[in-house]
């Protein structure tokens, strides 16, 4: 227990400590230029163990994503070695089936929120590198409403608010509904097996054992990652555990709860149909601006927690480690290092430039920047390319990236009104093959997606109507109908070459990374505008970027 | 001779046939499909419909059927469905590591299993039995990615004499030769750690066998007539023993390509195992079927090489010489 308290304050304290904590007030992002380092090798490393030793042994430098309470430690304690902690967008919940008795009955799903003691679960669990929550959005959301109804752990009161509402207990302590002489039956929780998720059967079982002392019999079953989703598609289950890592925008809250998200393969899993969550979701999605926006999340946060469709447990905190052998390293307390303005200002601590050895967790899969929707597929092609809009990683805006600038505004047509974007392009940017970056690439990637129904950007551009460009440093992008969030589906989907575009016979078989360049030597299809060029992906091995000499944020000694 | 090879043959064909048809309706069986397995809110039901139309999952399952048939027979396996990549592609990358990784652990194992084995039978009692003994059981005792992790720690951690992950330096060395050194370099405690696990279970194998052997009544005929111990020892005990050791060695050779999984994993290789595993986890059809095909074909071709292996080493069995004869 004192081993325990000690680590959780040496974990407070490197969250509060590190420089990359400090208030960031006066930073600018947007003065940060780079990338410095030449080189950069993303190392493909599966086995947590091996990464944690070869991150100590100096043949990695930067490793994210750790989750193991037993890695922290080790790591908290290396003087080699700094952590940097980040709230992130991870939040785990439990979820009901709304559509089945008794999880229909709001007063059993309050009694139940307060009969889960998250505290301890965090505690015992994670050593307090997670933080248990109340709310429907992650505590790293730029719309986190804090002031929601919250359940803290009060098993008493679960029980009186059970009995307010006509439940009884049978002779045997067991839940009784109201109107009803028999009790409840035994439910279950479905949860992925330990391999997929290793804490999360065992979070199930402290909820079953907490929600059997208010006399609810409740058993695991935990089940391959796929046939349990296949159970959760179709609406077999009464209890689920999971978790989501969302993005900065809260409008995945209209996927989760809208009645008419409520289909098989839906992500309304719980099946919630309410016509004031409808209402307000309907409005958080359908957002014409900001300020809309973040009423619709804050109003739907709140009914959320009076609903009660999930029991949100714990949001997770994410946590990176890099050697100190590195200075520039940008963090903060939503942003973990490993990210793209550390890349462009990290440079070694002993002025000697190295390559930078940076851990890939699994194999890239295709990197076709088409087809591809592996997250470690994008971890290296997110560094080739780029979007209109980047976003600050101390406050999570938008900050200007290919695009110096945007309005967004809503245009009345015959069909009703509907969301006009105008891009205006930064102009000394240049495609990695030399090549001048304008209007045209960004019309022929958004009609090309949208074209070719490609389904990891399908639901980002379906709703395009028309893109025009007026100059070639302008795109005016109207959309069929209006939401603010269309600002980031366009803003954020990376922008492609229409001169390389129009090569690439089917986008589905496409291999960019093995196709060379058809004028320039040494390089290959992956063209992009991003801060690293393509260099040679090893299958298993490596995949090895280097500097673009051409970057428009290239720092002037560095040209 | 020629009817009871055709009738081997014919048999093969039907296995393959079977393998064919589980391979397919197996792998469908199992509840969901590569893109039930993407939970993402961004990604809407419509877009999953899109990405199952493109990996052509709405067709009937009967056209299914007959599409993969014909990748099977015509050995043109598609795209990986996860990767997007021609599978043979994916196969081709990999084989080099597995290949060199298994084959080489598994003759090692067994050249010094059987020859720890023969030696343990022939002096019973003696200190190198004990070793046989011990070795045996902690093959079978111990899990392998405990000892791997073990070795890892010891000798690419603590004492860093190997590297800790894949089979090539990063950034990697010029030149053939070193680049050979390098990948043998990389591939010593991967193999180490398959040898260190396997030999025991060969040696007991082979000295349970060995003991069997030397105590039969031909070898004291052998001995009686002053023939020396090498020859009773290699020309006429272990001849004897050699069918079921080739038996065991064949037919085990397909079973260790699954079995790389964890060492794969463990030491960060490239392999077929861990495809393998991705495959059938991901749902991956194309990949999956193709693997499991010419897992099969494999094992097909060991059966029937074992077959005529049994004859080469042992002149009495001969197919179709009857026993008058």
């Amino acid at each position: 227990m004192r081993k325990k308290l000690v680590f959780f304050l040496l974990l407070l304290a490197a969250f509060f400590a590190t420089p990359a904590f400090c208030s960031p007030a006066g930073f600018d992002v947007e003065s940060i230029r780079g990338p410095r380092i030449k080189e950069l090798y993303m190392v493909i490393h599966r086995d947590p163990d091996s990464q944690i030793l070869a991150l100590e042994r100096g043949k990695l430098d930067v490793l994210g994503d750790i989750t193991r309470p037993v890695d922290v430690k080790r790591l908290a304690g290396n003087d080699e070695i700094d952590l940097s902690v980040a709230q992130g967008f991870h939040i785990f919940f439990m979820g009901f089936n709304l559509r089945k008795e008794p999880w229909n009955s709001l007063a059993l799903r309050k009694a139940v929120a307060h009969a889960i003691p998250r505290q301890q679960i965090v505690r015992d669990l994670f050593s307090g590198y997670s933080t248990p929550i109340s709310a429907f959005l992650p505590p790293a959301s730029p719309y986190f409403e804090p002031d929601v109804p919250s359940y803290p752990y009060d098993p008493d009161l679960a029980r009186s608010i059970l009995e307010e509402a006509g439940w009884k207990w049978d002779s045997t302590g067991r839940l009784v509904p109201p109107g009803s002489d028999r009790p409840l039956v035994s439910f279950r929780i479905l949860g992925p097996t330990a391999q997929a998720a290793p804490t999360t059967m065992e979070i199930a079982r402290r909820i079953a054992d907490a929600l059997g002392k208010i006399g609810l019999s409740v058993e695991l079953e935990p089940l391959d990652f796929s046939v349990m989703i296949r159970r959760l598609d179709v609406h077999d289950f009464d209890l689920f555990v999971m978790a989501w890592s969302l993005s900065r925008d809260p409008d995945n809250l209209f996927a989760f709860f809208h009645s008419s998200m409520d289909v098989e393969g839906g992500y309304n899993i719980q099946g919630l149909h309410d016509p004031e969550v409808d209402e307000v979701t309907e409005r958080l999605r359908w957002a014409p601006d900001k300020k809309t926006a973040e009423e619709a999340a804050a109003k739907a946060q709140r009914l959320l927690s009076e609903k009660l469709p999930w029991i949100p447990i714990y949001s997770r905190y994410m946590i990176t480690a890099v050697r100190k052998d590195w200075k520039g390293l940008v963090s903060s307390e939503v942003t973990t290092t490993d990210n793209l303005w550390t890349l462009l200002s990290m440079e070694p601590v002993s002025g000697k430039m190295r390559p930078v050895f940076w851990a890939l967790s699994d194999e890239p899969r295709s990197l076709n920047p088409l087809s591809s929707s592996s997250a470690y597929d994008w971890q290296v092609l997110g560094l080739i390319y780029d979007g209109l809009i980047a976003v600050d990683p101390y406050t999570l805006e938008d900050v200007p990236w290919l695009a110096t600038d945007w309005k967004i505004e809503t245009v009345e047509s015959q069909g009703g009104p509907k969301t006009r974007l105008v891009f205006t392009l930064r102009k000394n940017v240049k495609w990695h093959d030399g090549r001048p970056f304008t209007a045209e690439d960004v019309r022929s990637t958004l009609l090309f997606l949208k074209e070719n129904n490609i389904p990891r950007y399908y639901d980002s551009v379906r709703d395009i109507e028309s893109v025009e460009r007026p100059d070639d440093f302008t795109v005016m992008v109207t959309m069929g109908k209006t939401s603010y969030w269309y600002l980031h589906n366009i803003g954020g989907t990376p922008i492609l070459p229409a001169h390389i575009l129009e090569l690439a016979e089917d986008w589905k078989s496409w291999q960019p990374m093995r196709t060379p360049h058809p004028e320039r030597q040494g390089l290959t299809m992956l063209v992009g505008t991003g801060p690293f060029v393509f260099s040679e992906y090893r299958p298993g091995e490596y995949v090895k970027l280097t500097r673009n000499e051409g970057f428009w944020k290239l720092p002037e000694d560095l040209r | 001779m020629r009817s009871y090879w055709l009738k081997r043959v014919l048999g093969a064909l039907i296995v393959l046939l079977v393998v064919l048809f589980l391979n397919f309706f197996l792998f469908r069986l199992m509840p969901g499909d590569v893109v039930s397995t993407i939970i993402d809110p961004r990604f809407s039901p419509e877009a999953k419909a899109e990405l199952r139309k493109q990996f052509g999952l709405d067709s009937p399952l009967y056209e299914q059927f007959f599409r993969y048939a014909k990748a099977m027979v015509t050995f043109d396996f598609g795209l990986s469905f996860l990767s997007q990549r021609p599978v043979w592609e994916e196969l081709r990358s990999r084989l080099p590591n597995t290949v060199f990784l298994l084959g080489s652990a598994f003759l090692l194992s067994a050249i010094l299993g059987t020859w720890l084995g023969i030696h343990a039978a022939r002096r019973r009692g003696s200190f190198l039995e004990k070793i046989v003994l011990l070795a045996g059981s902690v093959s079978f005792s111990f899990p392998s990615f405990f000892v791997q992790l073990v070795l890892l720690l010891a000798f690419g951690w603590a004492l860093p004499l190997f590297p800790l992950r894949g089979s090539v330096s990063i950034p990697p060395p010029e030149g053939f030769a070193a680049a050979f050194f390098d990948y043998l370099w990389h591939m010593t405690l991967p193999v180490f750690s398959l040898v260190l696990l396997g030999f025991g279970s060969w040696a007991i194998y082979v000295r349970n066998l060995m003991v069997r052997t030397l105590g039969s009544d031909y070898i004291l005929l052998a001995r009686a007539k002053g023939l020396p111990e090498r020859r009773v020892l290699w020309g006429h005990a272990f001849r004897t023993t050699l069918p079921p050791i080739v038996t065991i060695f064949l037919l085990a050779l397909p079973g260790v390509i699954s079995g790389a999984v964890i060492t794969e994993r463990v030491f960060s290789l490239h392999g077929v195992g861990t495809f393998l595993l991705e495959a059938i986890l991901g749902h991956d059809y194309p990949a999956a079927g193709a693997a499991f095909f010419l897992l099969a074909l494999v094992s097909i071709f060991c059966n029937l090489a074992a077959d005529v292996i049994y004859g080469l080493v042992d002149p009495r069995i001969r197919v179709g010489r009857s026993m008058e004869e």
